[in-house]
């Protein structure tokens, strides 16, 4: 979707294992939800 | 989730409000993710930044991954902060762009935007403001921004779509777009999209 949008150089950091030892741990674990930091620019 | 989801974006909107005015008023409460110090220790925050800030600053921190992992913001740049929540992302964005720099958080909850304008004054950050705003419509000019951040926030979006292309418009042309946000590697079902709970939790 982003690149769709027009960002280029994205990137994609490793998984955060955010939800490790929360209470929402058994749904993220289910789905195997991680959090991730992304980086994308604006070509210009 | 995509913007075809049965979910309807005002439903999911009041379901999020009524989440994260808890987080705001009760930062300690029993939540399904972690929040505050801890939850910045472990998503790999620079805790020399944090550790000075006073607890109203970072208490209701609620991120899901590091806006700044894969690219420190640069002394002067103008930001916004896409769901801005408490204002932690700011104000770690504000030791980074300086007092050369700015930083507009824009969030809808009125309990988080009183909570970071207390913080971002108690903590002297001339640079920082918060703006009352949603993400599909931001209360920033077309390529004010040299960087957007956003932290845990466009997933509870319906129309996910919408919120890039305002992201997009907000961003200057050459400028950046660093957030950080959850992904599931399985498939949720169709039967439970519509649960909204599943949204928030």
């Amino acid at each position: 979707m982003m690149s769709e949008i027009g960002f280029v150089d994205i990137e994609i950091s490793a998984p955060f294992d955010t939800f490790a030892d929360a209470r929402g741990e058994k749904n993220a674990r289910k789905f195997e939800v991680f959090g991730y930091s992304f980086l994308a620019r604006k070509p210009g | 989730m995509d913007s075809e989801s049965v979910v309807s974006a005002v439903a999911l909107r009041e379901e999020v409000k009524k989440k994260y005015r808890d987080v705001a008023s009760h930062p300690d409460g029993e939540h399904h993710f972690h929040t505050g110090r801890p939850l910045a220790r472990r998503l790999g925050y620079d805790m020399a930044q944090v550790d000075p800030m006073p607890d109203g600053a970072v208490e209701s921190f609620a991120g899901v991954a590091n806006p700044f992992a894969l690219r420190r913001l640069a002394p002067g740049e103008k930001v916004v902060d896409a769901g801005s929540g408490a204002g932690f992302d700011c104000f770690v964005a504000a030791g980074q762009v300086g007092p050369e720099g700015r930083v507009i958080g824009v969030d809808m909850l009125r309990e988080m935007l009183d909570k970071s304008r207390a913080s971002a004054s108690r903590m002297g950050l001339a640079q920082v403001e918060f703006r009352e705003g949603i993400l599909e419509e931001m209360p920033l000019p077309d390529g004010w921004a040299d960087v957007v951040i956003s932290n845990g926030v466009i997933n509870l979006c319906v129309d996910k779509k919408r919120v890039f292309s305002e992201i997009w418009r907000v961003i200057r042309p050459g400028g950046r777009l660093q957030f950080a946000d959850i992904a599931n590697g399985r498939p949720v079902p169709e039967s439970a999209r519509g649960i909204i709970d599943l949204w928030t939790a």
